[in-house]
């Protein structure tokens, strides 16, 4: 078996390397369209070459092949059936063999849709050829998965990592890399049409597109990590600011900066230069995160695999970087604006702010994250920054942000009149400052503490957004309810049908201030520790515990200790939470299962931190953490809103008014 | 048994690859003439975004006429260009109309 995958990743070298090369020559002489052709099929063989190393791999690991160096490290006997599926992307061969795979699976898409505009598909069928060139160099000199265990063949592997032994590892991954791989898509339609000059408008929209679904995916696989790392760390937090989070925040930064300033370019041909830089950083950033997951370069607690594959990722990262600057130098007139920016008071500014506040945020992150390594090439020592540099600078930036998603969409294009601003943002206002009167009357006080009054100020801005969101469809569904005489309600429905893309846009914004809300009530989180015999009883917030008894269970891959405690509020026995921690066997490791009972007002969150080496009693760490369902609600929220805004308008286009034809030629874009 | 599973795979994907019996289907290039309607369906749209703006109480009525007026120019000019090449399309001779993209 473990010859067939190596035969396989072989192939599918051969075939994406000749992809590459006879695209490239294709698209360099006119009249070579058999060979262009040959080049897309090689392109689509190339992805049942690498499935087929990938069906190779899961089966390995399904009937505990040791022989594979991989499946031994990454596997073991016992190992559930959907833990042994997941050792595809468990270790760092894997993943990268899964990285190509998802690359293969996006380019054949893509070239299965050619006729779109097959000369655009061409070209960027040809950079995907070439990322996975690169890929599949890694896999076959570099990281290769099916190498061979030396010597004598062990009964049985080391086993997943306890960490990964948790059912949402089984869709985090893949969500992950969904979103990261899929950024190559963008990349290539930006660079393919910046390459060819391409003197339309189609190309933007299709990377626009994709660059949605795949922000959508990666949306996804950073919350289902943030909700992991909430219920497996057991520190009682879901974002710790780790270098691993932060390389997937910052494609998603500036992917969510594109998606926005993306608008410019359609509505009013600016900031064309911008946008291309932007797609280009998002691609750079997401093989970035990649290199920083799998190099070793920085320590994490989601580092599961570490190598010394990060040369490769270097030079990759620079000859991408090389490409793109030089396409840029090249062809930089293609990008001239058509427009200038004319009043500080428009839609364009707006996005513009909104802009510099991602990528201030994103560059922030990377500095933080990649501190350590500078610091230990200038001085010497390693030096980590912590959370507190990360929230000095992006809660602020994420309060900006949010001010202007309230204030965006009451701005028209080009400009605004004061009058008709303040005449949208007067009732929001209101009600957003009403919440303020009414959290301080509720006993929040924000001149306490800082963090109070960021989260006070989180609130009332949020409470600002939905308004305007709210006011937005009010707005729109009376203008179509005045022609259709259909109740208000519908008419929103019907408005949200006619332009998905803008109110799908408005309701992911609904879904970040739910998440925001989620966010500020980490400033009231409380924790108290304490040991727990028999019959003993800790409060917090109201809540008090009392341990009701210490249990064991033996189970083919892990032996399980938990505690089962008994939970009362206002003298009334509410619920029985049973915090647990695991022995791997096959990893000889420890791993906690928290226990929560998670309501909209706060999260109970339960450790069993184990017992206590000098008195051998058991320790329990109890969290009280408000608001947090809110954060998983508001995911949601925002996954249907991308779902609505990547649904095609129901209503066509259609001429609003008769236009005077005169005789004047137009760039068209060009 | 693993010899010939692999040569089985890339016998298929090299039929698969280099297998092109007769004439190869191939879609059209895109014309200027595709190019300028994609514009124009821009324009229309920008247009239609813009009247239901003005309805919704988003724009006062100055703003809204002298947006309206420049991408109406934009619009008429595109249809200009469209039709200009189309009279152009039109007016050749088939054979030469074969080799011409607009």
């Amino acid at each position: 078996m473990p010859q067939i995958g190596s035969y396989a990743l072989l192939l599918a070298l051969a075939l994406s390397g000749y992809s590459f090369v006879a695209g490239l020559i294709a698209l360099l002489h006119d009249g070579s369209e058999r060979l262009g052709e040959t080049a897309r099929r090689a392109g689509i063989a190339t992805f049942a070459a690498v499935v087929l190393a990938a069906v190779v791999l899961v089966t390995a690991a399904f009937s505990d092949d040791f022989s594979i160096a991989y499946i031994f490290h990454h596997s073991n006997r016992d190992l559930p059936a959907p833990y042994k599926f997941a050792t595809l992307w468990s270790g760092q061969e894997g993943s990268l063999l899964f990285w190509s795979l998802l690359l293969a699976s996006y380019g054949l898409v893509l070239r299965l849709r050619h006729k779109t505009d097959s000369r655009l598909f061409a070209h960027a069928s040809v950079i995907i050829a070439a990322v996975q060139v690169f890929f599949l160099l890694l896999l076959n000199f570099a990281a290769h998965p099916f190498a061979i265990m030396q010597g004598s063949l062990p009964s049985d592997g080391n086993g997943l990592n306890p960490l990964l032994q948790y059912p949402e590892m089984v869709i985090h991954p893949p969500m992950l890399y969904l979103g990261y791989v899929g950024f190559t898509v963008p990349f290539a339609f930006a660079l393919g049409a910046l390459i060819m000059r391409y003197p339309g408008e189609k190309w933007i929209h299709i990377t626009r597109r994709w660059t949605m679904v795949t922000w959508g995916f990666l949306t996804c696989g950073v919350f289902l990590g943030a909700h992991w790392a909430y219920s497996v760390l057991g520190w009682g937090g879901y974002w710790g600011w780790d270098p691993v989070e932060n390389a997937s925040l910052m494609p998603w930064l500036t992917g969510t900066a594109f998606l926005h300033s993306v608008m410019m370019q359609e509505k009013r041909g600016m900031l064309k230069v911008w946008n291309m830089w932007l797609i280009f950083a998002t691609f750079l950033l997401s093989i970035f995160g990649t290199f920083l997951t799998r190099s070793g370069v920085v320590s994490s607690v989601h580092a599961f695999a570490q190598s010394s594959i990060g040369d490769w990722f270097v030079a990759f990262l620079a000859l991408t970087f090389v490409v793109c600057l030089v396409s840029f130098i090249k062809n930089r007139s293609h990008l001239s604006s058509e427009h200038k920016l004319e009043s500080l008071v428009s839609r364009e500014s707006s996005f513009l702010f909104n802009n510099l506040l991602l990528l201030v945020a994103c560059f922030t992150v990377l500095w933080g994250t990649l501190f350590p390594v500078l610091s230990e090439w200038v001085q010497g020592t390693k030096v980590t920054v912590g959370a507190p540099f990360f929230n000095r600078v992006n809660v602020p930036v994420a309060l900006l942000l949010l001010l202007l998603t309230a204030v965006g969409p009451l701005l028209a294009w080009r400009k605004t009149s004061l009058e008709s601003l303040k005449r949208n943002f007067l009732w929001p206002a209101i009600g957003s400052l009403a919440t303020v009167v009414l959290l301080i009357a509720l006993g929040l006080r924000p001149w306490k503490d800082s963090s109070y009054l960021y989260s006070l100020m989180t609130i009332a801005l949020s409470v600002l957004v939905a308004l305007t969101v709210i006011s937005e469809f009010i707005r729109g569904g009376r203008v179509i309810s005045r022609h259709t005489r259909q109740n208000l309600f519908a008419s929103m429905v019907h408005l949200a049908h006619r332009n998905t893309r803008r109110y799908g846009g408005y309701i992911v914004h609904f879904g970040v201030i739910v998440i925001m809300i989620g966010f500020a009530g980490a400033a009231f989180n409380q924790d108290k520790e304490q040991e727990m015999g028999y019959g003993d009883r800790m409060a917090l917030g109201g809540y008090t515990l009392v341990c009701r008894s210490y249990t064991q269970e033996y189970k083919p891959n892990y032996a399980s200790e938990w505690a089962i405690i008994d939970v009362f509020k206002g003298g009334r026995q509410i619920d029985t939470l049973y915090p647990e921690r695991r022995f791997y066997n096959a990893s000889q490791q420890t791993s906690t299962i928290v226990a929560n009972r998670s309501t909209f007002k706060e999260d109970l969150y339960l450790v069993y931190e184990g017992l206590n080496q000098e008195t051998g009693r058991p320790i329990i760490k109890v969290h009280l953490n408000p608001l947090v369902m809110w954060i998983w609600v508001g995911v949601w929220i925002m996954i249907c809103g991308t779902v609505i805004a990547l649904i095609p308008n129901a209503v066509p286009v259609r001429v609003p008014a008769p236009v005077r034809v005169q005789a004047a030629p137009v760039g068209a874009g060009d | 048994m693993i010899l010939f599973i692999c040569a089985l795979f890339t016998v298929a994907v090299l039929f698969y690859v280099f297998y092109m019996p007769g004439e190869l289907l191939i879609a059209p290039e895109k014309t200027r003439v595709a190019y300028l309607r994609e514009r124009k369906d821009v324009v229309y749209e920008n247009l239609r975004d813009l009247n239901f703006e003005y309805k919704a109480g988003k724009l006062p009525e100055v703003d809204y006429q002298s947006m309206k007026a420049s991408l109406e120019e934009e619009a008429a000019s595109v249809l200009a260009e469209i039709s200009r090449l189309e009279r152009i399309t039109a007016s050749s001779p088939p054979a030469e109309r074969k080799g011409m993209r607009v």
